[in-house]
């Protein structure tokens, strides 16, 4: 197991290298930033596939049911890096959005959120009721702070609602995500699974970051296609599949 | 009185099996895997290691072990045809053992 960890924080290091030097490359960089998405995507939904399988048992399981939400949200996800790919490699859009890929990553939100719902639904009666409070607590100060940090920067920047919409929604959804996922980390805290829920929590916290950059990024048009900020990104779909790898290596 | 014990470790037997399900079969399997492997007892030793087999899930799942251990207690309790009361903190060792002096009287 010890060599997925290094394998996993040799890609952390390359991938930041390959940004950090990206003046020295800028059209091998742009065509990296539109074309690894899809892959690094693509190889998570393929772990969470694996996992699927593996868990598998019948559809109306909870604990298969899980990983099957799981797999189509990632899957959306995959979707919605191959659209942008298309608007930016084929189709010469620079900075395709919102378009129809937001629809794909939005709706990708969805099943992931009924996967982990489902899963720590199963495990929730070794929550406190005190801990589901600060867990409620924690997560309503958290998107009150998300949507203060965010909400002069947008307004003032004069986009359209649709945008708006869009800047607002990926971290308020990353956030959705982040409250159950946590309640996750808590429950398997002491246990073996604890690394694989630490890793999505990671992944999502990567996730909701990105996003929230993005959106303020977008909205001041800093945005370009190389931007460090998906190394967040990237870094999210990696600890994904560490996540699911390390899931099925220990259950 | 000991047809009674081996009716209860039956039960348990059972109980466990199908309460383990919950995380399909090849995570039941995994818990029988570290069973045997990490503690060296098997499925039908549970019965006389229940707190063996209760370290075991929480070394797994943490206190998420306490909500397999619920679903194999209320399983237990409707197999020998008792009333599952929940308690505050439940623990699976007190309820086990509530379960075989019931059945044992």
């Amino acid at each position: 197991m010890q060599k997925v960890y290094v394998l996993s924080a040799l890609v952390i290091i390359g991938l930041a290298l390959f940004y950090i030097f990206q003046g020295c490359y800028p059209d091998l960089m742009y065509l990296f930033s539109n074309a690894f998405p899809p892959l690094i995507s693509g190889m998570a939904v393929i772990v969470s596939g694996l996992s699927l399988e593996r868990y598998w048992r019948k559809a109306k399981g909870p604990f298969s049911k899980t990983w099957l939400y799981f797999t189509a949200g990632l899957f959306f996800w995959f979707l919605g890096e191959a659209v942008w790919a298309g608007y930016t490699l084929i189709l010469g859009v620079e900075v395709p959005y919102p378009s129809i890929a937001d629809i794909f990553w939005l709706a990708g939100y969805i099943p992931f959120f009924v996967a982990l719902y489902l899963y720590v639904k199963i495990f929730g009666g070794a929550l406190t009721r005190k801990t589901l409070v600060a867990s409620m607590m924690a997560t309503i100060v958290m998107t009150v702070i998300v949507t203060v940090v965010l909400l002069a920067p947008l307004l003032t920047a004069g986009e359209d609602p649709v945008t708006l919409v869009a800047d607002f929604a990926y971290p308020l959804f990353d956030l959705a995500l982040f409250s159950v996922a946590h309640l996750g980390l808590i429950i398997f805290w002491k246990g073996k699974l604890a690394k694989s829920w630490l890793f999505i929590n990671a992944a999502i916290a990567m996730d909701t970051c990105a996003d929230i950059i993005f959106s303020y990024a977008t909205a001041q048009n800093a945005y370009y296609c190389g931007h460090m900020l998906e190394l967040l990104y990237h870094f999210s779909y990696l600890f994904f599949m560490l996540a699911f790898y390390l899931h099925t290596k220990e259950l | 009185m000991n047809r009674e014990k081996s009716l209860v470790e039956r039960a348990l037997i059972e109980a466990v099996d199908e309460g383990l399900l919950m995380l399909g079969e090849s995570g039941r399997e995994v818990v029988y895997f570290r069973l045997r492997f990490s503690y060296a007892i098997g499925k039908e030793d549970v019965p006389s290691h229940p707190e063996i087999f209760d370290e075991c899930l929480r070394s797994i799942f943490g206190s998420g072990a306490k909500a397999i251990e619920k679903a194999i207690i209320k399983n237990l309790y409707k197999k020998l045809g008792l009333k599952f009361v929940e308690k505050e903190n439940f623990d699976f060792l007190e309820y086990l053992n509530y379960a075989k002096r019931q059945s044992g009287n």
